[in-house]
């Protein structure tokens, strides 16, 4: 059900995009404007809404003691899921995920899993037999671009407010979940030799290469993702990385702020 | 009072002569069925909004060609119904496969509707000098619901801006809105449609437009 | 996990509910309209800890094609719990209670909506449940009525929904989660405002007057939302005129 964009809108775009403008106004390396509010589903353990932009996206983290797999028998689990509902974008369908949202998913989990934000090790209850499993569920709720940087930002945000809810379960007193870093997710498109960060809907309708680097709070990769089917020159991977480093402190400043 | 907010099913006249509009008669009284302003002249009008725009004969309108068949060009209106721009309305004698070479995929054109028949199935023509291709110029969208707004009674104020800004423009009933002219002027179209469009429900505007185009031009100088 | 036995709560104290309500008191209700961009018309509700998103989008095409109705537009509405809106997390995706009160809940508004008026084409609800704490279906219908007039949707009035539950042998309204659970009845109902019901189910046990009791009950609380509904989507026009409007609360009829 996606909407073809028109040939003038495109070039409109395109025009400012070469001169180094944005529809917006904003540089090619700036944010939207990023709201985090904490805390909002009090049902769970940890939850936050993040507002990039227009973009809205809800993160909500639950808990319960599970059994662990067989070839970590002492590590927590982690369960990362994001549902692109269809009410947050008319090119969402109401089903299972697609590709778009299984990737979405697991590019936001492989930031929480690698950068070691969570300690598996002290989330086993009975070694080989009871462990923490934590879900992490994204709910997509306002689809203006760059849900991607969202949703990662929504997770970290809302661990970072997890309650363990070991009481519930009998397994003593609940206990803030420790956290060890704040991996952060940023994303840029390339067009034309052009690169954007922090896409808004038409600049990812038009772009045919997106990337996105996750970075740790000690300027460490720990995550990648190289999506759609353009192509990238190494320079340019480089230099997004470089501003990913640099977007991914500020926005790690202002989030300990908050 | 002559102007009031209004939610689905609020009663606004036991008068069912009156009935605009955005409004129902039920049992001899009028109710409105949107939820807008409602104006309280002769006949009670609500107007939305919100809304998707349904197309009427007669309207101009601004598509963009979404596909191509054997002998019609498929243009989405920005509208739940799409239009069919049939061959024999573009103003050349063209072959089928010459089609996308005239007008392709992502093509914007001003079009006018020519027909609307029961099952909403929509006709479009490019059979008049005004009407054709847009290739420069910016085009815009803002909502339907506004554009009454912004072509004023007998299209006093579009023919003021067009007039004040020197700029080509041409108004699609169904929000989409088409700008030609020098980068400044533009710009202050663009600017004055805006302030339209935000204050499209309020008194005074058409005066707060000169003012304001008046005061842009004077800062220009 | 502690069970509870309904023997063990008692449902009132001193002629007060567990949340310290009265037996006919609404839990606190908050309405914000047009809260989302992309959808063409928008709510968010609380009702008690229920927090829920309502949208619209349409008319708009229908797809596939073979569902469209040449004379009129067809009304979709699908309510969706968040995995992590209830106490266990919930796995994602519909199951037989969300299908159930989808269509229901579609059966509520689709009467007051003027579907002939878009033939051909398809007018999308969706509710998500955020939060969940007993009263989910009501909430979302009070938010899809709210999102549909905020789209702009012709109806012949709004819709307002509640529900009365028996506990301890007394009529409440709009039970809470340990009374809806535990209690002895349920009764959701949707209305227009001039008390035309367009959705009412029941489970648990009531006499034919304890059913009386609790739908006129049910009744008095859907239109107190109906005023609160109301009054959400008037402030918000207001708020974009930058005109602070008197208000005139018209009942229709």
């Amino acid at each position: 059900m996606t909407n073809v964009i028109s040939e003038i809108k495109k070039d409109f775009i395109y025009n400012l995009l070469i001169k180094g403008e944005r529809v917006d106004g904003r540089t090619f390396d700036q944010y939207r404007e990023i709201s985090i509010e904490r805390n909002v589903i009090q049902k769970a353990e940890g939850s936050a809404l993040v507002k990039l932009g227009s973009s809205q996206v809800l993160v909500g983290v639950k808990m319960q003691p599970g059994e662990p797999f067989a070839d970590s028998p002492n590590r927590g689990v982690i369960i990362t899921n994001a549902e692109l509902v269809p009410l947050a974008s008319p090119n969402f369908e109401p089903g299972p995920p697609n590709e778009v949202g299984i990737e979405l998913a697991r590019v936001v989990d492989r930031g929480v899993r690698e950068s070691k934000a969570l300690d598996l090790e002290a989330l086993c209850i009975v070694p080989g037999k009871q462990v923490w499993i934590v879900f992490i569920d994204v709910h997509i709720l306002d689809d203006c671009g760059n849900i991607l940087d969202a949703a990662s930002l929504g997770a970290i945000a809302a661990l970072l407010c997890t309650k363990v809810p070991a009481s519930r379960f009998g397994l003593g007193e609940d206990y803030i979940l420790p956290i060890r870093d704040i991996p952060i997710a940023t994303t840029a498109i390339e067009f034309s030799d052009v690169l954007m960060f922090d896409p808004s809907v038409d600049e990812e309708a038009i772009a045919n290469t997106k990337l996105t680097v996750i970075t740790t709070a000690s300027g460490n990769i720990c995550g990648m993702q190289k999506s759609g089917t353009g192509m990238l020159k190494p320079e340019q991977a480089y230099r997004i990385i470089d501003i990913a480093c640099e977007k991914a402190r500020e926005i790690r400043e202002k989030f300990l702020e908050a | 009072m002559d102007r009031k907010v209004v939610v689905p099913g609020d009663l606004l006249s036991e008068d069912a002569k009156r009935s605009g509009e955005g409004t129902y008669i039920k049992d001899g009284s009028v109710y409105s069925l949107l939820y807008g302003l409602a104006n309280y002249r002769d006949k009670i009008n609500v107007i939305p909004l919100a809304g998707k725009y349904v197309p009427a004969p007669g309207d101009n309108v601004i598509g963009v060609v979404k596909d191509i068949t054997f002998s019609n060009w498929i243009v989405d209106m920005n509208s739940p119904y799409d239009g069919l721009l049939h061959i024999s309305e573009f103003p050349k004698r063209i072959e089928s496969d010459e089609m996308t070479k005239h007008l392709r995929i992502g093509s914007s054109i001003m079009t006018q509707v020519k027909d609307v028949d029961p099952t909403m199935k929509v006709e479009l023509t490019l059979n008049d000098r005004k009407l054709g291709l847009i290739k420069t110029g910016r085009v815009i969208e803002i909502s339907h619901t506004r554009v009454p707004r912004l072509i004023g009674k007998g299209g006093s104020m579009i023919s003021m801006l067009k007039k004040e800004v020197n700029c080509n423009i041409f108004v699609g009933q169904n929000g989409r809105i088409w700008i030609s002219g020098g980068a400044d002027d533009t710009d202050l179209a663009l600017k004055t449609i805006a302030l339209i469009d935000k204050e499209a429900h309020t008194n005074g505007l058409t005066d707060r437009i000169v003012d304001f185009l008046k005061t842009e031009k004077g800062a220009r100088s | 996990m502690i069970t509870m036995d309904k023997t063990d709560i008692s449902f009132f104290k001193d002629g007060l509910r567990l949340d310290g309500r009265r037996a006919d008191e609404l839990r606190p209700v908050k309405i914000e309209v047009g809260i989302l961009e992309r959808a063409d018309g928008s709510c968010y509700i609380e009702m008690g800890g229920n927090k829920v998103i309502a949208a619209v989008y349409g008319p708009r095409e229908v797809h596939p094609r073979h569902l469209q109705d040449v004379t009129r537009a067809i009304v979709r509405y699908r309510y969706n719990m968040a995995s992590f809106s209830v106490e266990e997390r919930k796995r994602p995706g519909p199951d037989r209670r969300s299908y159930e009160l989808s269509k229901v809940s579609r059966e509520a508004l689709e009467p007051v909506i003027l579907t002939s008026f878009f033939p051909r084409s398809v007018i999308d609800v969706f509710v998500e449940v955020l939060q969940a704490d007993a009263g989910t279906r009501t909430a979302g219908i009070n938010a899809a009525a709210v999102a549909l007039a905020d789209a702009g949707i012709p109806m012949k009035s709004m819709i307002s929904s509640c529900a009365a539950g028996k506990v301890a042998d007394t009529i409440v309204l709009d039970p809470m989660k340990e009374e809806d659970n535990f209690g002895q009845a349920d009764l959701p109902i949707a209305m227009t405002p001039n008390g035309n019901i367009t959705l009412m189910q029941m489970d648990g046990g009531l006499s034919p007057a304890e059913f009386h009791e609790a739908v006129e009950m049910a009744m008095r609380g859907a239109k107190d939302i109906y005023e609160l509904q109301r009054k959400a989507l008037v402030d918000k026009y207001s708020q974009l005129a930058g005109e602070p409007e008197k208000v005139e609360v018209h009942a229709c009829d």
